[in-house]
């Protein structure tokens, strides 16, 4: 079945727009949830919850690409999810992925006080437009879908030790690039 | 930067980044007017080369045919084969009357990687759109555990979003429906090729192709010989040039740089650069390194005669081997290397035709 007919059942109210849903897209978001919270339980509880966020979203949405805008959402209640109960949920791959960004970020004085959420968008938004994209491939995949370093490798033909390597100069280019943003110091 | 700052920032990742990573897409080069007059020339050709050719075969053999010498001309023109006097470069004789199986059309030695183009016969139109959700592509060398990663070959100037988006486009440009074709792209470790040839005392090898629809349909294509093509580099001495950076206030010397039409492996030298290539590297005193490595590969310019200058782009990998760090950078489409006439960095002339 297309996104547009997924995207039609949810129109008509069908209870199978779910059915479709899941049989599409279910394991990439599961694998989205799963990278974050690191347990089965809360995992199942994450991809139930974004069904329900996509039902009470379709309509009035009609979201291109479907599976992005489910991604982003299985995403975005994960992190809540985490950040809630993070002390239960430590050693899950988003956990090690925030503690790499975490080192770098944190090297100098903050000013997240002062500027605005909208500024942190934008600048990570422009930032991945000067990476290319071998180099923006791997930083979604371990920043945002959380993969594993291994996983990651095997999917862009490389090793892990090349991975890790490359990984680290991203992040070292983010960070000069938010500090000439303004918003590290 | 708290950490629930460093989720927010990632939530903000615009949907455009989210859609093009699902699957990895290592190069995207914009098309050119010049590239589009080159195709039409082709395209010409390739049609009275057709008309000939229909009155000497059937139809479905002559559907055949056309799909593999159109898809030959495509690729050398996006390769920019001809006007970079590329030699790391092979064009097979395509089979006239071969209906089906798989087909060489061309390969290039990228220094690391051979790039093998290959059409496989007959795809149904089902098992085609499965490609990237639910189906992949594999090389491998029969007799040997060796194999790899294969994936439908695009036009180098698609930007591409979501898995819809790429299954629309795989068919669109790789599939051809009236012969059931797809055309492939085998990615080739040059060592793992020489590997197989070593392992099976020859020195062409058994190349198969296999497609995997679903859990069901599994299906292998080929064997069909294969060599190594060989290698086109250009080797540049810098001597012991040695560049200041002044922010950081480090030397970094740059002992060569081996280039191909479509790679590049600048060799510099540092203090304790072969302790920050392993594993349990410091990774707080290789920053300032690392910046500097990167600044070499970006940073330096290969300055052409009519003035253009082309940047080598980061590193891919970066291995200490033999006394040197080895920054690996590669791009999708070729360049002159014998048209090189200077190679700078900042002030720093590292080498001129003189």
């Amino acid at each position: 079945m297309t996104d547009t007919e997924i995207i039609g059942l949810f129109f008509e109210r069908s209870e199978q727009a779910i059915t479709e849903l899941d049989k599409k897209h279910g394991s990439a978001v599961a694998r989205v949830a799963r990278n974050i919270l690191g347990n089965e339980q809360d995992t199942e509880e994450c991809v139930n919850d974004t069904y329900l966020g996509i039902w009470n979203a379709i309509p009035p949405h009609r979201p291109s690409p479907l599976r992005t805008f489910v991604c982003r959402i299985a995403r975005n209640l994960a992190t809540k999810k985490y950040h809630s109960n993070t002390a239960a949920i430590r050693n899950s791959q988003y956990d090690l992925a925030l503690d790499e960004l975490e080192e770098v970020l944190s090297n100098g004085d903050s000013v997240e006080e002062r500027y605005e959420a909208k500024e942190l968008g934008t600048a990570i938004n422009g930032f991945l437009a000067t990476l290319n994209p071998s180099d923006r491939f791997l930083f979604m995949r371990r920043y945002w879908y959380s993969d594993p370093v291994k996983d990651i490798a095997e999917m862009a033909h490389s090793t892990t030790n090349s991975v890790t390597v490359r990984l680290f100069r991203i992040r070292e280019k983010l960070r000069l690039y938010l500090e000439k943003e303004g918003l590290l110091v | 930067m708290k950490r629930e700052t460093i989720t927010f920032m990632l939530n903000s990742i615009g949907d455009e980044y989210i859609g093009e990573t699902e699957v990895f897409r290592p190069y995207s080069v914009q098309g050119s007017p010049e590239r589009t007059d080159h195709m039409k020339k082709r395209r010409i050709i390739t049609l009275l080369l057709a008309a000939v050719l229909m009155l000497a075969l059937g139809i479905t053999a002559y559907a055949v045919w056309n799909i593999h010498t159109e898809r030959q001309q495509q690729l050398k023109s996006d390769l920019k084969i001809e006007e970079n006097n590329v030699t790391s470069y092979t064009e097979y004789d395509v089979p006239e009357e071969q209906e089906g199986g798989l087909v060489l059309l061309s390969s290039v030695n990228d220094g690391q990687v051979q790039h093998v183009y290959v059409n496989i016969s007959p795809v149904t139109k089902e098992e085609a759109a499965r490609f990237p959700a639910d189906g992949s592509f594999a090389w491998s060398i029969a007799g040997t555990e060796i194999g790899g990663f294969a994936a439908p070959q695009l036009p180098v100037e698609l930007s591409l979003s979501g898995e819809e988006a790429i299954r629309d486009a795989v068919m669109e440009n790789a599939y051809d429906e009236e012969s059931q074709t797809m055309t492939l792209q085998c990615y080739i470790d040059v060592k793992f090729l020489e590997k197989a040839a070593a392992e099976l005392g020859t020195e062409a090898v058994p190349l198969q192709v296999h497609l995997i629809a679903g859990e069901n349909t599994a299906r292998s294509f080929g064997p069909v010989s294969l060599s190594l093509t060989e290698k086109q580099s250009r080797h540049f001495d810098f001597g012991h040039a040695v560049y200041h950076d002044e922010e950081l206030d480090k030397d970094i010397e740059i002992v060569g740089l081996e280039l191909t039409p479509f790679s590049a492996v600048w060799k510099v030298r540092y203090e304790g650069a072969a302790a920050f290539h392993t594993p349990e590297a410091d990774w707080e005193a290789y920053q300032p390194w690392s910046m500097l490595e990167d600044k070499v590969c970006i940073e330096a310019k290969l300055v052409f005669p009519d003035g253009s200058a082309f940047s080598t782009s980061g590193a891919m990998t970066c291995p200490y081997e033999d006394g040197v760090v080895k920054l690996n950078c590669a791009w999708g489409s070729a360049i002159n290397i014998e048209d090189v006439q200077k190679i700078i960095l900042g002030d720093l002339v590292l080498w001129e035709n003189k």
